[in-house]
């Protein structure tokens, strides 16, 4: 008994246009629809009258594939399937009028399902593209029969397969590919060819709302395709559920049951962190997937692969910082003050290229971390009049507001970590830097080093150096910890997803995006590093 | 690869209770109701297209719809009597509630 699931013809012609794009939909489960295709589900449902559109299911376990005809109809006594698209054909400049390669194996092997199905011959299929009103004739021949076939073994091969199949060569393909935001070739093209201009298929900013339920004592709840959340006054606000990208939970506020059955179908993601700011975790709808999990185990078990990728990282944190510190002090007098620091953070950078071990990075790692928070606690003397200088880095608790903010902000970031690896289907728990423990993500944590100068420390300071925090209310001190209150969180909040929308161009890839998608952005091109180009993670800088 | 929005002015015109209200309900998921049949959404192409995917599978052929993109040009010029929209451009990607 042969229990392989039948391969559908659409995937057919999917493999026929690019193995790769075949092997995310069919194999990985990554299906993206974008506007050409809900167009055409939509010329579909609404094909003109004079179709009868009985569509037609067949299945066949020889063949090994099943589908669903369009129209079926009688043409001199033969029978003809027809396949419609919302498309154009192909015109050749002679004028010649063709079917694509990939609608072709789509209708020839709709003609074999047929002929097994009614046990008589199809000698001929048609193609109807809307776009120019034109029928194109394929005639089912020997050459057709075969490619069918070839088509039908290659997508077993690729089936039983972990690897992804190389980009395409026709980049013209790509232009028009629903997953290149997913694959991302002309990133790997420009690893190939250095300096070229790379079209951007990664959009520059996500367009989807991020709730955050901050009020006390809040519910969140279904009504409808809407999220009504109440807050303890009684007072409802409503979002359409297709704006929702994700929500936030902070502190006791609730969730039904019939929401986060809402989210996980509508793929938003949702996230807790207690009141005092620490993150508790997420659920999101991240099924299937094995194929990529079983490439980064494989990936990350390689400790040569683990280090190369920990020194980009260490190395794009620990420059990041030194940037900022170079481009707080430019021009002023402090810079002299901190010289020493900033010398021992280069000769840091300088070292790290050398490191032989994960533990020796983290040695460099903790000692230019030293001394950049070095540099925080002179930059905020003068913030001392307000409260909010930085004497040193403490955490768990923090002990003063500066540090109770950058807690919370590094909270808010993590989480954010955490939905772009598990978006893009990556396991969260299995890193290359930090090592596993307690609750904790270790590559999330290996994310964020990443962004913990541009999204966090930015933030902070800027926030501190334009005045725009009151200790008395928008921090709480109990006993020597000291906590955002719920105005200072609403402020801590709108600062660090501002800051996310702040548009940047990435100095490799060349394009400019925000930085809540170049957090995506990232993971793809780590996964890039052991599925298609390695060298393109971690290339990202501060200016 | 744009993922820039805009606003659109949706009716609908629907013969029959049931389709009525699953049209409803499907355009509570996507935007504001302004009137009785009438709603406001702010969207992409692509939810968009969506949108109009989903409208399709609902209606049937005795049922009229429009939908009606509104330029911020125009936003101004909208005349309205007892009643107002807010065509704000969304500022931001986030909401504290
Ligand atoms: S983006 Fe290009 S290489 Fe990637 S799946 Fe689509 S067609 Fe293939």
């Amino acid at each position: 008994m042969n229990d392989e699931p039948l391969i559908r013809v659409m995937a057919l012609h999917a493999i026929e246009y690019c193995e790769r794009l075949f092997y995310l939909e069919e194999v990985e489960e990554i299906r993206v629809a974008d506007t050409a295709i809900y167009d055409g589900r939509r010329f579909h449902e609404q094909l003109p009258e004079y179709v009868t559109l009985e569509q037609f299911v067949l299945q066949n376990e020889e063949l090994g594939i099943r589908g669903k005809i369009d129209c079926l109809r009688t043409q001199q006594g033969m029978l003809v399937p027809y396949e419609y698209k919302k498309g154009h054909a192909r015109i050749l400049p002679n004028g010649d009028v063709l079917a694509w390669p990939s609608d072709q194996v789509q209708i020839a092997a709709y003609s074999l399902l047929l002929e097994k199905h009614l046990n008589r011959p199809i000698m001929e299929g048609r193609v109807f593209y809307a776009a120019d009103h034109r029928t194109v004739s394929i005639s089912i021949d020997e050459k057709m029969r075969n490619q069918v076939m070839s088509a039908i073994a290659r997508a077993k091969e690729l089936r039983a397969s972990t690897e992804r199949p190389p980009i395409t060569a026709n980049e013209r393909l790509c232009a028009r590919c629903s997953l290149a935001p997913v694959c991302l070739p002309e990133e790997e093209r420009l690893v190939e060819q250095v300096g070229r201009d790379t079209v951007r298929l990664f959009p520059e900013d996500r367009d989807l709302l991020d709730i955050h339920v901050t009020s006390p004592g809040s519910k969140v709840r279904r009504a409808g395709n809407t999220l009504l959340i109440e807050d303890k006054d009684g007072q409802k606000r409503s979002f359409p559920i297709e704006e929702v990208g994700s929500i936030t939970l902070h502190g006791n506020a609730q969730i039904t049951t019939q929401t986060i059955h809402l989210c996980a179908n509508k793929g938003i993601n949702i996230h807790w962190v207690t009141g005092g700011g620490h993150y508790i975790g997420s659920v999101s709808n991240s099924a299937g997937g094995v194929q990529r999990r079983l490439r980064q185990y494989r990936a990350l078990i390689d400790p040569e692969l683990k280090l190369r990728l920990a020194k980009a990282l260490v190395i794009a944190k620990v420059e990041s910082q030194l940037r900022y510190i170079l481009r707080l002090t430019r021009g002023s007098e402090v810079r002299k003050e901190l010289e020493s620091y900033i010398n021992t953070i280069r000769d840091v950078l300088s070292s790290t290229n050398t490191a032989n071990s994960l533990d020796e990075l983290r040695g460099y790692e903790g000692s230019a971390a030293k001394d950049y928070f070095a540099c925080f606690s002179r930059l905020t003397v003068d913030d001392a009049k307000n409260g909010m200088a930085f004497i040193h880095r403490n955490r768990r608790p923090p002990r003063d507001p500066a540090n109770a903010l950058l807690s919370f902000l590094y909270s808010l970031l993590y989480r954010d970590c955490v939905q772009a690896i598990v978006t893009v289907g990556l396991d969260p728990t299995i890193g290359f830097y930090h090592q596993p423990r307690s609750q904790a993500y270790p590559l999330a944590l290996d994310l964020m080093e990443l962004f913990r100068v541009t999204l966090c420390d930015m933030t902070v300071l800027g926030t501190i150096h334009r005045n725009q925090w009151k200790v008395e209310e928008d921090f709480i001190q109990a006993g020597d910890q000291v906590w955002l209150s719920d105005t200072g969180r609403k402020k801590a909040i709108a600062a660090y997803e501002n800051r996310k929308q702040d548009k940047w161009k990435h100095p490799v890839i060349g394009y400019s995006l925000t930085y809540a998608r170049a957090l995506e952005l990232e993971v793809r091109l780590l996964e890039k590093e052991w599925t298609g180009k390695p060298g393109l993670f971690a290339m990202n800088r501060i200016r | 690869m744009s993922s820039r929005k805009m606003y659109y002015l949706i009716c609908y015109d629907i013969r029959e209770p049931k389709r009525w209200r699953k049209c409803y309900k499907l355009l509570k998921g996507f935007g504001e109701r302004v009137q009785y049949s009438v709603f406001k959404c702010y969207l992409t192409d692509r939810k968009l297209a969506e949108l109009r995917w989903e409208l399709t599978k609902i209606l049937s052929n005795e049922d009229s719809l429009l939908i009606a993109p509104i330029q911020q040009a125009d936003v101004n010029r909208i005349i309205y009597l007892n009643m107002n929209i807010d065509w704000q451009l969304e500022k931001e990607r986030f909401r504290t509630v």
